[in-house]
């Protein structure tokens, strides 16, 4: 069982890190526009296998690709922690508490939802200390972040469905 | 689509249209917020000389006829920290967040306002 558990760790692990290399290389009309691919396995791995898969699927996710893209421990670094976690956590406390009240498109757009806040957050700590701007841009990129999301909780859907039929 | 439509349930189409509802508020929200945000105009002589956003914190020497007036800003306040006029009314003005403080000797007037803070302003009536 404890094995199982690391080999399906492994492969998760291994979709969310090509998904998460594979959407930085599609281009995109706003350069910080990411679509959060790597979500959907975070959401699989949620729903499928529990809180603890998600969560050490996601840390593995960010820390990887953050040492091949070369900025680990960097600014970037930390936007995409603070957001990978702080979405895994959210959507796993969304769906502990209420099962059957939230599909995978509500977990999708909570934990877009929750990224972009945590990333909002650290980008006015780290970077702009500027109110105004976090302001503007707030509520266009948890509207992107909807739309995202959105996409992100019926592709996730799918696959969960599909994947326990078997 | 039919899947994907049945697949969501009650909570997720209601917080999906929440999101998108409460995001295109905020976008226009914010934009109203941010156009009215004041400006700090100085004047001296009658002439604009200085617009600065009240928002920033920064402190400016202005000359006048009587010499310098510093004019500070800070945590969305103004005031006029030192002045070279006689009288020093202007200092006990303290700090504002809105109206005007003038220094008559030294010709300096720095308005906190909205839009209006660089329109010219009307004469309210003419006599004799």
């Amino acid at each position: 069982m404890q094995l199982q558990d690391k080999h399906r760790i492994a492969v998760l692990s291994a979709y969310a890190l090509s998904l998460h290399g594979f959407e930085g290389l599609l281009p995109t009309p706003i350069p910080w526009l990411r679509l959060g691919l790597a979500n959907i396995i975070t959401l699989v791995a949620l729903m499928l296998y529990g809180f603890r898969t998600a969560m050490t699927v996601t840390l593995i996710r960010v820390v990887l690709a953050s040492i091949f893209t070369g900025t680990f421990l960097g600014p970037s670094f930390m936007l995409s922690l603070g957001g990978g976690v702080s979405s895994a956590a959210a959507m796993g406390i969304a769906w502990a508490v209420s099962r059957s009240f939230f599909g995978p498109v509500g977990l999708s757009l909570i934990g877009a939802l929750f990224h972009n806040a945590a990333q909002l957050a650290l980008a006015y700590l780290i970077f702009i200390q500027r109110f105004e701007a976090i302001m503007i841009i707030s509520p266009v990129i948890i509207l992107i972040g909807a739309v995202t999301g959105l996409m992100n909780g019926i592709v996730g859907g799918l696959l969960i469905k599909n994947l326990s039929h078997e | 689509m039919k899947t994907v439509i049945r697949n969501t349930t009650c909570a997720d189409r209601l917080l999906f249209f929440l999101l998108i509802l409460a995001s295109c508020a905020g976008i226009f929200i914010s934009r109203e917020a941010v156009s009215q945000s004041s400006d700090v105009l100085i004047e001296v002589n009658g002439k604009p000389a200085y617009t600065f956003p009240l928002a920033g914190d920064r402190t400016v020497t202005v000359n006048g006829p009587c010499g310098p007036t510093v004019v500070e800003i800070k945590d969305m306040k103004v005031r006029i920290r030192e002045a070279s006029c006689p009288n020093r009314l202007c200092l006990k003005e303290g700090w504002i967040a809105k109206g005007v403080i003038v220094c008559l000797p030294n010709r300096i007037v720095v308005t906190v306002g909205g839009k209006s803070a660089g329109s010219p302003r009307g004469v309210d009536a003419v006599t004799g």
